[in-house]
């Protein structure tokens, strides 16, 4: 098949407009009762979670934030803690 | 479309849709409606499955309406949403798609000799498309839409729409000449 055999062939199809007109009839009343039927049915879940997202990372945020401080707080004892017990080794001629 | 002068324009019936006037909605969809029908048709192989193709491109219409923002026609605007709802119908219904049989469509005869027999061999040679070269062919050859315009619709550029086209074509000859083999 070259290429004016396969215009040929979408020439001659375009002209086979479909005809929708059956299809048509009375769809504004049953697409205003689907947009009813939607507006009336609960939020699904995963639609909702979407909506939570940015309260789902809002609460990731301040947990790696209360995470982190919280690390450098027992970071910190800790270093105290070693010196503590360097001091007590000195003063008692350990190591 | 260009609305009559007595007739509220698609704006304005924006306007009262998103004031919550259904009314409204249902004025704009009918007047949208045989543009967004026409595209449909191209990929329903039945009275309901381009009803169900249709509720959603205006189901998903009414739902972005805030989001129209008048930049571009209301009917260029619908007609993006309803060339993406085609592509994700044609996903959806890959698999049916592509166990059609050959049965019925009578080969050997000169295309333009029965236009109802191009047509149905061209929709079963389609089918057989990927669901990116059978679009880009519906948009470009079926619905004489420019590369432009069919870049506009599917968001790919225009070289990326010229490219498929010319290896959708390719393909489609190979699927016709496969099937006169036969």
């Amino acid at each position: 098949m070259n290429d004016e055999q396969l215009n040929e062939l979408f020439r001659t199809a375009r002209a086979a407009r479909p005809d929708t007109s059956r299809a048509e009839y009375g769809f504004e009343t049953r697409l205003l009762a689907a947009i009813r039927e939607n507006r009336r049915q609960p939020i699904p879940l995963a639609a909702l979670a979407w909506r939570l997202m940015p309260v789902f990372a809002a609460i990731v945020v301040v947990a790696g934030v209360w995470s982190y401080s919280v690390q450098s707080e027992m970071s910190a004892e800790t270093t105290l803690g070693t010196g503590d017990q360097a001091m007590f080794a000195g003063l008692s001629g350990g190591e | 479309m260009t609305a009559p002068t007595n007739e509220p324009s698609d704006q304005r019936l924006i306007e009262s849709t998103l004031a919550g006037d259904d009314g409204a909605f249902a004025t704009l969809v009918a007047r949208h409606r045989r543009k967004v029908f026409g595209i449909a048709a191209r990929f329903a192989r039945n009275d309901a499955e381009l009803q169900d193709i249709c509720q959603d491109i205006f189901v998903k219409a009414y739902q972005k309406l805030k989001s129209f923002r008048g930049e571009a026609p209301f009917e260029h605007w619908v007609s993006r949403i309803a060339v993406r709802s085609c592509y994700d119908f044609l996903r959806a219904t890959r698999h049916d798609r592509e166990n059609i049989p050959l049965d019925g469509i009578e080969l050997g005869t000169q295309p333009s000799d029965n236009v109802q027999h191009a047509s149905e061999l061209l929709h079963w040679a389609m089918a057989k498309l990927s669901n990116d070269e059978r679009l880009v062919i519906t948009l470009l050859e079926l619905e004489e839409r420019s590369v432009r315009e069919t870049a506009e619709l599917t968001g790919w550029s225009e070289s990326n729409v010229k490219v498929r086209a010319f290896r959708a074509r390719q393909a489609l000859k190979k699927i016709l000449e496969a099937s006169h083999e036969r």
